[in-house]
């Protein structure tokens, strides 16, 4: 395995070196992020409902707390993504697939909608509730009810199962094919599940109560840390539990970039790399090269189910309409933007392509606007601003934003000189 | 290293002390329309992107014309517009996160007293339950354009309940429903086409399946037989042998409930080629088959019965009245007529919402109470911005009067041929 780590042999520190170099930008990214999540915890739950007036307008314009919300879930899909992409470097077109599975999982299981799978109402007296939080409405305590802690690993293992399932069949492909295929499964799934009202015989079957979606999702617990004075028992659709779901969101993501790091220091994220980097070359060091891929959809599918999870109590539902190809693509931009490989880079990355998306583009917009009198709509040009960046990108930081030592390193090595490319064609000839 | 400690641990913040240089001007660009009372703000939110861009955009113009006559007030209050947007550009039409994500701004925004939307019942279904629970209110939501049934009466399983978690109403709309606009074409069917035997054609979505769902109740009810009601596959080329399955079952009439862009035009065109044209066996649509031009134009669609829940552009013209000086209004301060008629049904949702304003204390639960207890809110026909009397029942939301006009596709344009009451 150590051959898979070799840094550059002539630029490069040594390996024990890099090692402890990265452990600490780690800890300090770490440790930046939480000061950051926790003065913003602070400012949305106390100092903000207390000063009010213009500080309190400023952030609601410019970030309130659900676009800090929607922020934060971008970013646990955006790291699901980056195992795929940025470890074993295998293109996926369609994440967006997990996201579903992720949500529809949440809409079986902590939803009322399970009493209604069956058209003809065979199961409308279905109740199961085991430590669920239905909402306190009358009638809406049927279907089944799981706990919030419970159902996301539920769906991580559900949409594991699912990338080992997409996986399988990809395993022989390669970059373009690859990606064609993985565009197709995300084109497929979130289809089964927008027409997915009638299936079986007699379509009697309701996977998915198709284009209506499902509603309402059940509320977070937060036992033990309701004991906590402050702290809401649950938490559901009232503002002031808004800035406790988005600690639980970023408790959700911090948890898929504690994964992702222990992952990437271990044999099977070495491996991931030595696959990104040389297929070919991994396989001869003994790789093994199915198991290895398997591994890295399947991991990056649980983050998936996750996220789709904990999105679905976001919205308070789960409609089909969400889980389009856009979505794959804004993903994957996220991931290269960032820096492929990198679980800060991608961080960073999702956080600026999700703030442009919600708040940024439009508040920026305005203040433009009103500072030079123009009456530009600037959300119009959204997809235009995307490409230019994702364009700038590649012709000046190829690497991302805040790149992997290893991409730079790959990135900086010259190009193939032109004898070895007439030796690879003779070797060509030769076989 | 120190660079990326501190990128990491300003994070977000520092991203939004560089906006805060520009933020100072966003406040003082403000502008209230004067008057002395207290500041009271209504929002819209409708999708300002995407395929329903031109519908939204008449509608939010429309009523800031309508605000600027009225002079910006409302009783002893003084009104400001503000603009949501629940669409990405992504998506191109609404985006439940954003959906989600606008309600929750409604609600932190202590001066918004009413919000006047959703254009989609699917975005509805996310806001209201929000503003439902908001613990100032509940605050009032007044859509001019969702027609999903399920959002005031029982339908879907947990409808309506399952949107108003507190258990008491904040949701009105100045349209009618889907239900009754199915009822409406069922009648009209029986009465006036001597329709006995039909067959209805879904487009599988929420809001064709509702439509169908509603006609074939009142068409079974009325004592016609329903030979089926099968959803159309958008993605068909040829509904040939659709048609002729049908043919052999020798209906009177097909009813299409859906919308024109689920492939609706080659529907009409192989109905037409299969079982001849609609002076025969009729064909009737509901609303998401009007004010297409397409359809208007094809040879096929000549002879179709469609119904429109309220009453289209033209007859507002034509009908005269607060409707229709609007309509000249618009014309003259933007150069064009509205793209849909949507832009009138929105005025009407805000005077609804001013209405609720003049009663009230002017705080959340105030101007709700003001549609929900006692006798609710009416608008008189002579001001309404829909050319007919809006009564807003109290107990439901939903309009008393339940006018559904039929037209009839003739020399390309649709043609009003009567209004059907709904009994």
């Amino acid at each position: 395995m150590a051959a898979t780590t070799t840094p550059s042999p002539v630029t490069g520190p040594s390996v024990k070196d890099a090692a402890e170099h990265a452990r600490r930008s780690n800890r300090k990214w770490a440790l930046g992020l939480l000061i950051a999540v926790v003065v913003l915890f602070l400012l949305y739950w106390k100092i903000l409902p207390a000063v009010g007036g213009d500080t309190a307008s400023f952030f609601r314009k410019w970030l309130s707390v659900s676009a800090a919300s929607e922020m934060v879930l971008w970013v646990i899909f955006a790291l699901g993504l980056n195992i795929v992409v940025g470890y074993a470097g295998l293109l996926d077109l369609g994440y967006v697939a997990f996201w579903a599975i992720g949500g529809y999982v949440a809409g079986w299981f902590m939803s009322p909608f399970a009493s209604e799978m069956m058209n003809d109402k065979s199961w409308a007296n279905l109740k199961f509730n085991f430590l669920g939080h239905p909402p306190a409405i009358q009638g809406l305590d049927r279907g089944i009810h799981l706990n919030f802690w419970l159902v996301l690993p539920i769906a991580g293992l559900i949409c594991a199962f699912f990338g080992v399932l997409i996986g399988a069949p990809t395993l022989r492909l390669k970059s373009d094919y690859l990606a064609l295929v993985t565009l197709g499964f995300g084109e497929i799934i979130p289809q089964i599940f927008r027409n997915g009202e009638r299936l079986g015989p007699g379509g009697n079957f309701n996977l998915s109560n198709g284009d209506k979606g499902i509603t309402p999702v059940d509320t977070i617990p937060t036992w033990p840390f309701s004991y906590i004075p402050g702290v809401p028992d649950q938490l559901g659709l009232r503002a002031e539990d808004l800035p406790f779901k988005f600690l639980v969101y970023c408790l959700l993501a911090a948890a898929i970039v504690f994964l992702s790091l222990r992952i990437r220091e271990g044999r099977l994220g070495r491996a991931w790399l030595a696959i990104r980097e040389d297929e070919l070359a991994a396989s001869m060091m003994g790789v093994p090269l199915m198991r290895t891929k398997l591994a890295a959809y399947a991991v990056g599918a649980f983050a998936g189910g996750i996220g789709g999870v904990a999105f679905a109590t976001f919205v308070n539902g789960i409609y089909a309409s969400r889980f389009d190809f856009a979505i794959s693509i804004i993903l994957l931009a996220m991931v290269v933007l960032g820096g492929m490989g990198n679980v800060w880079g991608v961080t960073v990355g999702a956080l600026v392509l999700a703030w442009i998306n919600s708040t940024g583009l439009e508040q920026f917009g305005n203040t433009f606007n009103d500072a030079v009198g123009t009456n530009i709509n600037f959300k119009n040009y959204q997809f235009l601003l995307f490409g230019l960046i994702l364009v700038l990108m590649m012709l000046f930081r190829r690497e991302g934003l805040i790149p992997e030592t290893r991409t730079k390193q790959v990135l900086a090595e010259p190009e193939r000189g032109e004898l070895e490319a007439v030796g690879a064609d003779l070797e060509g000839e030769q076989a | 290293m120190d660079a990326r400690v501190r990128l990491g641990a300003v994070g977000i913040t520092a991203v939004m002390a560089l906006a805060a240089c520009g933020g100072g001007s966003t406040g003082s660009g403000s502008g209230d329309g004067g008057g002395d009372g207290k500041k009271l703000i209504i929002a819209t939110d409708l999708p300002l992107q995407g395929a329903s861009k031109d519908a939204s955009q008449s509608t939010n113009n429309a009523i800031k014309l309508y605000l600027k006559q009225i002079g910006y007030k409302a009783g002893k209050y003084t009104i400001e517009l503000k603009e949501y947007d629940n669409s990405t550009a992504a998506k191109g039409a609404w985006d439940d996160a954003t959906c989600a994500k606008n309600a929750a701004d409604h609600v932190a925004n202590a001066d918004e007293v009413a919000v006047m939307g959703t254009y989609n019942s699917g975005c509805a279904k996310i806001i209201v339950p929000v503003l439902n629970a908001d613990p100032n209110g509940p605050m009032l939501m007044v859509s001019h354009a969702n027609t999903n049934p399920g959002l005031t009466k029982a339908w879907d399983a947990g409808e309506p309940e399952k949107y108003f978690p507190t258990g008491k109403r904040n949701y009105a709309r100045t349209v009618t429903t889907d239900d009754y606009q199915g009822a409406a074409a069922a009648q009209f069917a029986q009465e006036k086409l001597g329709v006995k035997k039909v067959y209805i054609l879904n487009d599988n979505q929420t809001y064709g399946q509702g439509v169908g769902k509603a006609f074939e109740t009142e068409a079974k009810k009325l004592g016609m037989t329903v030979l089926g009601n099968e959803p159309w596959d958008a993605k068909q080329t040829s509904y040939a042998s659709l048609f002729t399955k049908i043919k052999a079952l020798s209906p009177d009439m097909v009813y299409m409930a859906g919308i024109y862009d689920n492939n609706g035009g080659q529907v009409v065109k192989d109905k037409v080629s299969v079982l001849g044209d609609n002076s025969g066996v009729k064909l009737m649509g509901p609303d998401g088959l009007t004010g297409y031009p397409e359809l208007q134009k094809l040879p096929q669609g000549q002879g179709m019965y469609l119904s429109f829940g309220g009453l289209p552009i033209g007859q507002l013209k034509a009908q005269g009245g607060a409707a229709a000086k609007l309509l000249n209004d618009y014309k003259a301060e933007y150069g064009t007529a509205p793209a849909a008629s949507y832009a009138l049904y929105g005025v009407s949702a805000v005077q609804v919402i001013l209405a609720a304003i003049e009663k009230s204390d002017g705080t959340r639960k105030g101007v709700n109470d003001a549609v929900f207890t006692g006798d609710g809110i009416t608008i008189p026909a002579e001001k309404s911005a829909i050319g007919a009397e809006i009564k807003i029942d109290p107990a439901s939301g939903d309009l008393v009067a339940k006018d559904v006009a039929i037209l009839v596709l003739k020399d390309q344009t649709e043609t009003f041929l009567q209004a059907q009451p709904v009994k």
